[in-house]
């Protein structure tokens, strides 16, 4: 009987402590999720801009606002330090390959004279430069903002559209904006360009660059009859000078510039913008951190309360080791350390989790949030950091129940 | 390890009273004036409830009196500190209880070695003593036993090992063989006489039964909270 009941205590204390570490490691996870994923897709942005081979950009609100683009970026190319301006428009358009219907696609409008230099190591590889598209300056064609000049008519193709539409360099490639055949131009592919190993996947990647004045013209964007929307782009992309690459200066002295030029467009300096996200990468860690903070109170207040009944359970047991001797810091340090190593099995327990679970995200959520988990990165420092938190939290949850077992009167407990 | 040497307890109008000045007050010791040499065989006799745990709990350090003094060879032990309180009740006392009180996650030996970890004894060495304590105490090859697995008998025999493990001066055992048959009681008795007398250890053994009793030289009589007797056998 006694064994019995002996046994079932045994059973229910085991049953108790792993449910603190479960309970530690379900409030351990989550922030080691939405700091993973949240940090990771922080870092891709940030590395993606400082690897940009242009350091300001101007933009407007709303979508393809930059009016004035081939004008402006002539106003731009003037400005003293200023290597390159690139305007870009991009739009959805699509594709008809040989024998195949409608195939959506990526455009995006450059000045091919231009967008080279404001490509980012990364990106410059996966080009071929200079950009095989006639016309460089794309002044022929805009001819001062009549569209009236001879077009090129020439495309560059991703590699993986190229691969899976069977087209090549010299195959001609209906684009229309719309899925009407009857509506589409024949560009000539003139070269193809690799995307990076993005997690953008198949679709994504399939995207055409052409000069900036042919797909205004055909998406509606450029200036004629009828027509207000004037010359329009999405951003245009300013590269400096290297040698005021590195000084802040010079670079506020050109986006002030700039500013002046475009009173009423967003003028940014990448380092800035840079700057700004780290912040907001901090202040989103801290954010996920408070939200944690929640659950792992949760946890720690239930890893005290498992401590606390063990004292409670063990209240015979702690009387005789103190009625033989063995002094109370002992059975304090004791305590404190269980306390200690359930957290620190929870957090364990608890990142292992977390990253499970990010790579299952990774590997069967949705497109966006797969494509964020893909990002997630798990920095050791961040987790030891995690781990220590929980374990010096949970320092209190066994210095409340060591308190109990330094309070337990003797005699009462050996009666 | 050294031996600890027996000591001289004095008890000048100890008194000891619960949840004082309420309405619910229990005054379980009433000015016990008592003086115990080194080496004496005490035992303390009285009916269930007359204090005589309560008295037993103060002499081991378990409890401090509400008023008087407790003396540990001339010292009084009011002031010293708890952690003082511990280490003299760890390297100077032995306890032994009616109900064994053993650890039941812990094996037999792991029992014995208990006292002497709390110590600081090294593995080794308290390894080699908790078994030479069970072969002393009649338990040779059970070291690996666990407290479910024993009898009464063997678990006071546990028992006595692990308040022998030290080599304290003073053994106090409550009610030692109240859960023990005829045999068993003889067995522990005689045991605990053996290694008083080979240790020179001072033994106060608290009970209620007469038979058990007529082991010790001096008989005190406790009732409600007061000593009423005190005689030495010729």
């Amino acid at each position: 009987m006694r064994r019995r009941s002996g046994s079932r205590r045994l059973r229910h204390a085991r049953w108790q402590a792993v449910l603190a570490v479960v309970a530690l490691a379900t409030a351990v996870a989550l922030p080691v999720v939405l700091i993973s994923v949240g940090g990771g897709v922080s870092a891709h942005e940030l590395a993606a801009l400082q690897n940009a081979g242009y350091q300001i950009v101007v933009s407007a609100p709303g979508l393809h606002g930059v009016a004035e683009a081939h004008n402006l970026t002539e106003q731009l190319l003037a400005l003293p330090s200023v290597a390159a301006v690139s305007p870009v428009l991009s739009i959805a358009i699509d594709a008809f390959p040989p024998g195949k219907g409608a195939v959506p696609v990526l455009a995006e409008g450059v000045i091919p004279g231009e967008f080279g230099p404001t490509l980012g190591p990364a990106e410059s590889g996966l080009f071929p430069l200079p950009l095989p598209l006639g016309d460089p300056s794309d002044r022929t064609h805009f001819d001062n903002g009549t569209y009236d000049g001879p077009a090129t008519d020439d495309v560059l193709v991703s590699s993986p559209l190229a691969q899976a539409e069977g087209v090549g360099v010299g195959s001609l490639l209906p684009l229309a904006p719309t899925a009407n055949a009857s509506a589409a131009i024949a560009y000539r592919v003139t070269g193809t360009f690799g995307v990076p190993p993005t997690v953008l996947g198949p679709v994504g990647a399939f995207a055409i660059l052409l000069p900036l004045s042919n797909l205004q013209v055909m998406t509606g964007f450029a200036h004629g009859a009828g027509v207000p929307v004037p010359d329009a782009a999405d951003t245009i992309e300013v590269a400096v000078v290297p040698a005021a690459t590195s000084q802040p200066s010079v670079l506020e002295r050109v986006r002030a510039e700039i500013q002046s030029i475009v009173p009423f467009y967003g003028v940014s300096d990448l380092s800035q913008e840079a700057q700004q996200l780290q912040s907001a990468s901090a202040v989103l860690t801290g954010f996920y951190l408070a939200l944690s903070s929640v659950g792992l109170t949760v946890g720690l207040v239930f890893l005290t309360l498992v401590l606390v009944r063990r004292v409670e359970r063990e209240r015979r047991s702690i009387g005789i080791r103190r009625a033989i001797g063995q002094p109370g810091r002992s059975i304090a340090t004791e305590i404190v350390g269980e306390g200690a190593a359930l957290a620190a099995g929870g957090a364990i327990l608890g990142i292992a989790v977390g990253y499970v679970v990010v790579e299952a995200l990774a590997a069967w959520a949705t497109s966006t949030v797969q494509e964020a988990a893909q990002l997630a990165e798990f920095v050791p420092l961040t987790l030891i950091e995690l781990c220590a938190g929980v374990v010096a939290l949970s320092l209190l949850a066994g210095a409340w129940a060591s308190r109990a077992a330094l309070r337990l009167d003797l005699a009462e407990a050996l009666r | 390890m050294n031996d600890s040497s027996a000591p001289t307890l004095e008890l000048s109008g100890v008194e000891r009273t619960y949840a004082a000045g309420e309405p619910d007050e229990v005054r379980a010791l009433r000015g016990i004036d008592l003086t115990i040499a080194p080496g004496e065989f005490v035992s303390l006799e009285g009916p269930s409830g007359c204090g005589k745990t309560t008295l037993l709990n103060l002499i081991g350090l378990l409890d401090t009196p509400s008023a008087g003094t407790l003396r540990w060879d001339g010292r009084a032990v009011g002031d010293r500190t708890d952690r003082e309180r511990s280490r003299l009740r760890l390297e100077g006392v032995g306890f032994i209880f009616q109900r064994f009180y053993l650890l039941p996650s812990l094996t037999a030996r792991e029992n014995v070695e208990l006292p002497m970890r709390a110590l600081g004894v090294s593995r080794d060495e308290r390894q080699r003593r908790a078994r030479a304590l069970l072969d002393e105490v009649g338990l040779a090859g059970r070291e690996r036993a666990y407290p479910h697995h024993l009898s009464g008998g063997e678990e006071q025999r546990v028992a006595v090992a692990r308040a022998l493990a030290n080599r304290p001066g003073l053994l106090l055992a409550d009610e030692p063989t109240g859960e023990l048959d005829r045999a068993n009681t003889e067995a522990i008795l005689a045991l605990l006489e053996q290694v008083r007398r080979e240790r020179s250890a001072t033994l106060l053994l608290v009970t209620h039964n007469p038979a058990v009793a007529r082991h010790a030289s001096r008989h005190l009589g406790l009732e409600d909270g007061s000593l009423v007797s005190d005689r030495r056998d010729a």
